[in-house]
Parts: structure tokens; C-alpha cells; sequence
């Protein structure tokens, strides 16, 4: 490495250990483009993985095969479908506002990818840890609503406005649902001592009171022990299971998909919309799924650490049954095995693969997946990239839980009524969410 | 509203089932989808497809005696059969015979009526063509059936 190389390295690398503090301006300035180039990248291909993914385990639930001829498996599917996306005729309806219905798509877009700076992928694997963190992503995610508005009238169409307003009284009716959760959970954070407890763990950072932090809350869960899942049993356990329906009514997902109702929509906002700004749409979809699916993962799932994990902070240590060099090994071994089981599936797959000549291509192909998923284990194991990677693959690991169950839940149930759908959440989710902040505020008295 | 209900409402057993059943299709040995070409369905055994005029495998000769019942019983009468006296034998001979697959509705009354069993509707099913022409079969294409692509697997 060239003198001029290593003292830039030097220069960034320089950094406390929590994301935006490093040295100075400029090496934290570098470090945050960094880190937004990898999740605008990460976030891109997993919206292509879930494409794919959704419609093969829908396909598999309903007893149906999915995309098979594009790719071995339909593996190429959704690369043939953004292609055909981006060639289709760009068509704007003629009596539509030109500048609004330009600007919905990329208000929704901007909204859905800026929410991800505060995501924490691991205790320093963030682009910025903003002490209103969480207020933050809540408050930006609900500006996705005024896109879909937007997107609604500027269309000048009966149906794209009827849809727009239902999704989006929708939407506010269940942020106040999952206010009441977020907030219950940003009230455990204060407990055994809130901040105070990480000032004398890290030395720095923490109010005396809880934190909204995205950081702050997996490191309360840290210093609690526990996640806030199973905290209060089973209050936490309740907050979540608000949260996670109003996060499927939040990102208008089956079932409460109903401004896509076809029978009395069409498809609902996006009705005029088609090609490239169409799939802007898409992707700010599927972008926010795993948005919110990660703010539950940070608030109950306790974010990036893994299962049993136990405290290693500067100046204390709390060790757990499930901790020690071994057990800590094992579990540091898991993503890169991972990595290893995936490849031998595909491996598999390509000495399955017909012998024909039409089929090459597609051997090959499946060969080359097969041989970048092995690097990329073999990659894992390397200590280094062990340690600093392992938060990210927990933290994927459950956010990827997540959207199988928004697909599990697509291909099960079937959707709400309209004003079945403002009962739930008015009458039943909002009520139980005050119930359960009242008795967590109640039960953290004690602690 | 008893107790045991309530339970199952405020538990969400019901939705839990559903899940637990969706999740269970997910084994592939669940798929019902065939992929044609290259996986080929098993047609009924009754099934009424493609005519054929049967011929006996061990001389190559037509079972066909020429009696031209076949074409009486067909009710749409796209049946043609011409035949010639052999003078040695003085037995009736076929020269050709035309199915019309155009206008053909598969009642299978020219199979019943077939006194030597070499009419016969068969389970294949692929009969598409690229002329209106090409759906009235001869003596030969009747003898060899349709003979679709084959793909493999």
C-alpha cells in the first residue's frame, strides 16, 4: 500500500467506535458516503432478492411452481422484469399535473432510502447516530404519505384519488397504533438505570433517562440483558405484536393491501402510473418494508446482536450462560456457514442441471453463484472480517425473518374490509397500545 | 360468546392455522403445476383425442377392411373412405381414407361402429396446426398419429 494510501486509511480509520464521531469532519464525512453507497447498493439487490423471493414462496404456498424459465429457477426473473420496466413507453396522462406527478415517485423514493441513515446494521455500522434517531425515521417514513397524495391527485383520476386518500387515512390511523408501541419500548430504555447505566459501561453518551437513539436502544437491550421482546413478559411481547401489524398497514401490504383493491381501485394510487415511475414506486415499497421491518428489529429484537449475547463494554462485563470463548466462536462461525450451506444448494442445483446444450449458459451461470457465495464464506471466516460483519449478519438475519412473514402473511390471509380495517386499529390496536405503555411505565416504577 | 371462543379470538388460533397450513404447502413435493413440454400429463384413459387407423404390427398391414361404417355413424360425415376391389383376392381393399379434425367432436360413434377395432380415438391430445388444411388427416398421417416435439427434461 502506497505512504499516501495508508495515511488516508489512517486518516478515516481514526474513529471512537460509534458511527459519525470520527476524528474530524472530513473522515466522518467519507466514512457516512461510504456507508450510504453500501446500503443504497444493499437495500437495490435485496428489493431484487425479495422480488424474486416473494413470488416463488407465494408461488410455493399456493401450490404453484413461480417463475422457472428466465435463470435456473427463474433465479434472472427480476433482472428481466426491471429491464422490461425500464424500455416500456414512458406515458404521462394528459390531464395530470406534469410537476407533482413527477415529483410523487421521487418523494417516496428520497423518503424510504433516507430513513435507512439511521438504521444501526451494527454498533459501529451506521451512517449517523442521531440522538432523536428514532423520531427521525418515524417522522420521515410519514412523509411518504404526502408522496402517495401526491401521487393521487397529481394522476387527475378517480381512482388513483379515491386509493391515495385511503391509504393514507390507513397509514395515520396505525402511526398512532405504533406510536403507542415505539413509545412503550423507548420507555424501557429508561429502566435499570437508563442512561446512567451506559455513562458508567461506555464512559460517554446516554441522558439519564432513556434514549431514542437508534444505537441507544439495542445497547439499552445490551445492558438490560434481555430484548424488549420478552421484557414484562408479556407486555413487550404485546407492543411488538402492535407494531408488527401496524407495520404491514403502514407499508399498505396484504392484508390490509387495500389501496390496491382491484375489484373497486384498480391499483390504487399508482393507477396511471407505469414503466420507469412505476417502479420507483416498487422499489420505495419494498425499501420501506425492510425500514420498518428493521426499526422492530432494533426496538424488540435487539437489533444487531446476537441470540444470548452477553455484555462486553469497555469498563464492564457482564458474562451469560450462553457466553465464553467457544460458544462466542460458534455463534461467529454461523454466517459464514451460512454462506457454505447456500453454496452447496447451489452446487447441487448445478450438477442437477440438465446436460443439454440450450441449459449451458445457465450452468455456468449457476456455477459462478454457487462459487461467489463459497468466496464469500470463505471471506466470513477470515477474524478480522468475522468480528466487524457478524452484527450486520444478525441484523440481516432478523430483518430477513420479517419479510418472510410479509409474504407468509400475503399468501394466507385475506384482506380486511375497509371499516373492518379503521376498527382494528382505532378500537382495538390504539386502546391496547395505551393499556400496555400505562402498565410498562407502571411495572418500570419498581426498576 | 363462551370462554373457549373467546380465547381463540384473543389467541388468534384461527390465524395461526391458516399459517401453520400455508407454511406446510410450502414442501414441493406439494406443487401441482406441470411444466408441459418438457413434463408430459398423464391423459384418462377414456380420454377421446388425435384419430388413428390401427394397423397390424406384425404385417404393417390396415386393419381396415374398407366397410365404410365409420363414415355412415359419423354424425358431421367427415369421413371419406374409398376403397378398390382386389381382383385375386375379391376382397375389398383401402386405397384412402380422410378424417376432417376440423369439424370433428370427438363423440367417438365412428370407434364404436368400427366392426375390426383400426379406428380409434387415442390420448393424444396435440393437434394443433398451422393450416386449416393441415387438420384433415390422410390415410398416412391417421396411421403414424401426431408426432409432437420432444423435450427433455
Amino acid at each position: 500500500m502506497p505512504q499516501w494510501l495508508q495515511s488516508v486509511v489512517d486518516y478515516v480509520t481514526k474513529s471512537n467506535n460509534t458511527p459519525g464521531w470520527y476524528a474530524d469532519p472530513v473522515a466522518s464525512a467519507i466514512w457516512a458516503l461510504i456507508y450510504i453507497i453500501l446500503i443504497f447498493t444493499g437495500v437495490s439487490i435485496a428489493v431484487i432478492a425479495m422480488n424474486w423471493l416473494e413470488r416463488k414462496i407465494l408461488a410455493h404456498m399456493q401450490v404453484r411452481l413461480g417463475p422457472m424459465r428466465v435463470g435456473p429457477h427463474g433465479l434472472l426473473q427480476p433482472i428481466a422484469d426491471a429491464l422490461k420496466l425500464l424500455i416500456k413507453e414512458d406515458i404521462m396522462p394528459d390531464q395530470a399535473d406534469k410537476v407533482v406527478f413527477w415529483l410523487a415517485p421521487v418523494t417516496i423514493v428520497i423518503t424510504a432510502f433516507t430513513v435507512y441513515i439511521v438504521i444501526p446494521f451494527g454498533p459501529t455500522h451506521a451512517v449517523t447516530d442521531m440522538n432523536i434517531g428514532l423520531l427521525f425515521m418515524l417522522g420521515v417514513s410519514s412523509i411518504g404519505v404526502l408522496g402517495i397524495i401526491m401521487a393521487g391527485w397529481a394522476s387527475n383520476s378517480h381512482y388513483p384519488l379515491m386509493g391515495s386518500l385511503r391509504s393514507s387515512a390507513q397509514m395515520v390511523s396505525y402511526e398512532i397504533a405504533m406510536g403507542m408501541a415505539v413509545v412503550s419500548a423507548v420507555l424501557m430504555t429508561s429502566f435499570k438505570g437508563g442512561g446512567n447505566f451506559f455513562r458508567q459501561i461506555y464512559g460517554t453518551g446516554g441522558a439519564s433517562v432513556g434514549t431514542l437513539s437508534m444505537i441507544g436502544i439495542v445497547r439499552a437491550q445490551e445492558a438490560q440483558q434481555t430484548w424488549f421482546l420478552f421484557k414484562f413478559f408479556p407486555l413487550g411481547l404485546i407492543a411488538f405484536f402492535i407494531f408488527a401489524v401496524a407495520m404491514v398497514a403502514e407499508t399498505n401490504r396484504a392484508p390490509f393491501d387495500l389501496p390496491e383493491a382491484e375489484s373497486e381501485l384498480v391499483a390504487g394510487f399508482h393507477t396511471e402510473y407505469s414503466g420507469f415511475r412505476w417502479s420507483l414506486f416498487f422499489l420505495a415499497e419494498y425499501a420501506a418494508m425492510i425500514a420498518v421491518s428493521s426499526i422492530a428489529v432494533t426496538l424488540w429484537l435487539g437489533g444487531w446482536m446476537r441470540p444470548f449475547a452477553s455484555l462486553h463494554g469497555p469498563n464492564v462485563e457482564i458474562p451469560n450462560y450462553w457466553s465464553g470463548g467457544a460458544i462466542d466462536l460458534a455463534f461467529a462461525l454461523v454466517p459464514a456457514l451460512t454462506f457454505f450451506v447456500l453454496a452447496l444448494f447451489a452446487f447441487i442445483g448445478t450438477v442437477r442441471m440438465p446436460k443439454h446444450r440450450a441449459f449451458r449458459v445457465q450452468t455456468i451461470g449457476l456455477a459462478g453463484f454457487a462459487l461467489a457465495l463459497g468466496f464469500i464464506g470463505l471471506v466470513l471466516l477470515e477474524p478480522h472480517v468475522r468480528d466487524r460483519v457478524q452484527d450486520i449478519f444478525w441484523f440481516s438475519l432478523k430483518v430477513a425473518v420479517f419479510m418472510y412473514m410479509y409474504i407468509w402473511y400475503r399468501g394466507t390471509f385475506p384482506r380486511y374490509r375497509f371499516d373492518q380495517l379503521m376498527h382494528l386499529g382505532w378500537k382495538f390496536m390504539i386502546p391496547t397500545g395505551i393499556a400496555v405503555l400505562i402498565l410498562t411505565a407502571a411495572l418500570g416504577l419498581g426498576s | 360468546m363462551t370462554m373457549k371462543k373467546l380465547l381463540r379470538k384473543v389467541l388468534l388460533l384461527d390465524l395461526l392455522q391458516g399459517l401453520s397450513l400455508t407454511f406446510r404447502y410450502q414442501d414441493p413435493k406439494e406443487i401441482y403445476t406441470e411444466q408441459y413440454p418438457l413434463q408430459r400429463p398423464e391423459v384418462a384413459e377414456r380420454y377421446r383425442g388425435a384419430p388413428r387407423l390401427n394397423v397390424n404390427p406384425d404385417t404393417n398391414e390396415t386393419l381396415c377392411i374398407a366397410c365404410d361404417l365409420c363414415a355412415l355413424a359419423c354424425p358431421e360425415h367427415l369421413i371419406v373412405v374409398t376403397s378398390e376391389r382386389n381382383e385375386k383376392t375379391r376382397r375389398k381393399e383401402l386405397t384412402t381414407f380422410t378424417y376432417d379434425l376440423s369439424r370433428c367432436m370427438f363423440c367417438g360413434l365412428c370407434e364404436d361402429a368400427c366392426p375390426t377395432d383400426a379406428l380409434e380415438l387415442t390420448q393424444d391430445f396435440e393437434l394443433a396446426n398451422y393450416t386449416r388444411e393441415g387438420a384433415i388427416w390422410d390415410r398416412q398421417t391417421l396411421e403414424q398419429g401426431p408426432q409432437p416435439t420432444v423435450y427433455k427434461k
